[in-house]
């Protein structure tokens, strides 16, 4: 590649260091919420899934404290996104410590369900629009609060660079490694277990530094969805 | 060889602190499958392997989890977990001391620490990682616990699914014999649970460390021709003892893997361990409930995979096919085949005549009412279905589905008007 050609791919990767992608085409709705034969009113967020990796030189490690910070902070955007939609959040009933093991295990055969489901999601997100993707009635068994009409799964992954793996990346520009924050948010009818929606807000990992940042682009994310009435 | 002058290094302190998070994460999340009598069985059986072994950093732990993907693994802390989906393949005591013994091996010898220090110099190590930690499971197939394990440690995924080195899997199958023989547990244990683990129900394409199958038969080798030709054997009807006792002690938990197994869209699997039960005790209206649950779930597949679907080409094929379909999709793309058509007639009727043995075996199990029901709606067979659900209701009117029956129930009424 001419030099003239490499200088304008760094630039381009350097605006997607500070790329904020929420993108609101990356949204994807049941037709029954676009017909508005199903509303929103209550939702129940199930406990968020949310895994960040440190990058360095010699390869990645966990971050697992916090991951769950990060999965905590992402819960609380997506409760207040959904409730300046008017949507009411309903109090996370699965506190671990007071669940007991049947509980626990209904929790977590659900969470494993949407995990089968969510390569085909994040895969073929188009065909949620076609009604295509269902946990079944199963969910049922969680016996959620009984006005709730949702369930919210949340899932991400995050890639955060040492300075000398970020180094490492420029240098190596061609490679395209570069540190990102994927998140996703599938909605889900808490009585049938169909996909109502599900969204994909891709961005650079500064989101997971900056809460300002994280809100804003869950807030893009859920734009689609209809306010409750 | 077995080193309890291991040094400690920053690298192995980090690893040991993402290990003990792991730990944590199986019980918080629901992985690790709780039951005082299996947890007092796994606990005397790993002790005994274990001896007098006393390692820096490891307080031995012995724990099912709650996977029916046949698979077990060692973290080196002495935390060695074993699936339900291999507890329910296993076939005796025998062979449940032979897992372990190849787990606590691992332990014993720091194995993990070792190839974590191997890996971490290695730029391919990164590429393993970084492509373990992707949004897909390993082979679309991975259980539970290879999700959490992914999720927290693409390290230990890679030692966990993958296994250790060669060598050192060759030194936990050899070392393991000999200290399950020293503990005294048969020494055919271990060739034996190598060709327990060679049933391939599901036509896997994953090749997890404990269902590769060349090389579950380069190890029934080797382990076998380890063993003294005068080495103790059990007798015939030893053998059917040792079977029936260890099924015996296995039947809640089997029961329970059944239902894992169906969640996690094992079919084949479910009917393998739900006849194993109905074997074991054909008089229990809760076993054949089991069985009568494995084929209504089995749907139109046959209960055994052909000689033809168990080719390489076959089995890719097939894993391309759960990628890319849900099980609904899978479900009515059978259906619409001659063959399909006919696996389904032949496992609703199975289903039907076993929910029925059930209830003529104990007529207020609600489960086999409940089952029915689905069954019956299912088929089409509305009014039966609504009276099912109805008879459920009557006999379990708090249970914990009780309000999904209520809505199957009203949806029926409202779609009969």
């Amino acid at each position: 590649m001419k030099l003239a050609g490499r200088v304008v791919f760094i630039i381009l990767c350097s605006v997607f260091a500070n790329y904020d992608a929420a993108n609101v085409n990356a949204q994807y709705l049941n037709p029954k919420v676009v017909e508005k034969k199903v509303t929103i009113r209550s939702a129940t967020i199930l406990p968020a899934k949310v895994e960040i990796t440190k990058e360095s030189a010699k390869g990645a490690e966990m971050m697992v404290a916090e991951s769950a910070e990060i999965s905590g902070k992402v819960t609380e955007a997506v409760g207040q996104a959904l409730q300046e939609k008017k949507i009411n959040v309903v109090t996370n009933p699965f506190d671990p410590t007071a669940m007991d093991e049947t509980r626990k295990y209904t929790l977590a055969d659900i969470q494993t369900r949407y995990d089968a489901l969510l390569p085909k999601l994040v895969n073929k997100s188009k065909d949620v629009k076609k009604a295509r993707f269902t946990l079944g009635d199963e969910v049922m068994l969680l016996n959620v609060h009984k006005d709730a009409d949702a369930l919210i799964f949340i899932r991400g992954q995050g890639r955060v660079f040492t300075k000398g793996k970020m180094a490492f990346s420029i240098v190596n520009i061609f490679n395209l490694d570069f540190p990102y924050t994927l998140i996703t948010v599938g909605i889900v009818d808490a009585r049938s277990g169909e996909v109502l929606a599900f969204t994909k807000p891709f961005s650079a990992s500064k989101v997971l530094k900056d809460p300002k940042a994280l809100n804003k682009m869950i807030v893009k994310s859920l734009k689609k969805l209809p306010p409750s009435t | 060889m077995s080193d309890d002058k291991f040094e400690f290094g920053e690298v192995d302190q980090k690893l040991l602190a993402q290990i003990k998070l792991l730990d944590e994460r199986f019980e918080k999340e629901g992985a690790v499958y709780h039951d005082s009598t299996l947890d007092a069985y796994l606990t005397r059986v790993g002790m005994a392997i274990v001896a007098d072994k006393k390692l820096e950093n490891v307080e031995w732990k012995f724990r099912a989890l709650r996977d029916p993907v046949p698979n077990a693994f060692a973290l080196p802390n002495g935390s060695i977990y074993i699936n339900t989906g291999l507890l329910a393949l296993l076939d005796d005591e025998n062979q449940l001391a032979a897992v372990l013994a190849h787990e606590v091996t691992h332990v014993t010898h720091r194995h993990t620490y070792s190839r974590n220090r191997t890996i971490r110099k290695t730029v391919l190590a990164i590429n393993i990682l970084n492509t373990i930690s992707n949004w897909h499971p390993v082979a679309g197939s991975a259980g539970i616990a290879i999700d959490l394990i992914a999720a927290i440690s693409p390290l230990m995924l890679t030692l966990s699914v993958l296994g250790y080195s060669r060598d050192q899997e060759k030194e936990a199958d050899l070392e393991g014999l000999k200290i399950a023989t020293s503990a005294g547990f048969v020494p055919d244990g271990m060739p034996n649970a190598f060709k327990s683990m060679q049933k391939d129900i599901e036509g896997e394409q994953l090749n997890s460390f404990y269902n590769d199958h060349p090389r579950l038969r380069e190890r029934v080798n080797y382990t076998s021709n380890s063993i003294a030709a005068d080495a103790r054997k059990l007798t015939d009807d030893e053998a059917k003892t040792a079977r029936g006792d260890y099924l015996a002690v296995m039947e809640a938990v089997d029961r329970h893997n059944v239902e894992l197994a169906i969640n996690k869209g094992r079919f084949r699997s479910a009917v393998f361990v739900s006849q194993k039960l109905v074997d074991l005790h054909p008089e229990s209206s809760e076993n054949n409930f089991y069985l009568a649950e494995s084929y209504r779930a089995l749907g139109p597949r046959n209960a055994e995979l052909t000689a033809k679907q168990m080719t390489s080409g076959a089995k890719k094929k097939a894993a391309k096919n759960r990628n890319k379909r849900t099980l609904e999709e899978l479900d009515a793309e059978l259906l619409a085949t001659p063959e399909g058509a006919e696996a389904w007639k032949s496992n609703s009727e199975k289903s039907e005549k076993l929910f029925l043995r059930s209830l003529e075996l104990n007529r207020l199990n609600a489960s086999a009412r409940r089952g029915l029901g689905m069954l019956y709606e299912k088929l089409n067979r509305k009014d039966e279905a609504v009276n099912q659900y109805a008879a459920y209701l009557e006999l379990a009117p708090n249970a914990i589905d009780a309000e999904r029956i209520r809505r199957r129930l009203a949806v029926l009424k409202e779609s009969s008007k």
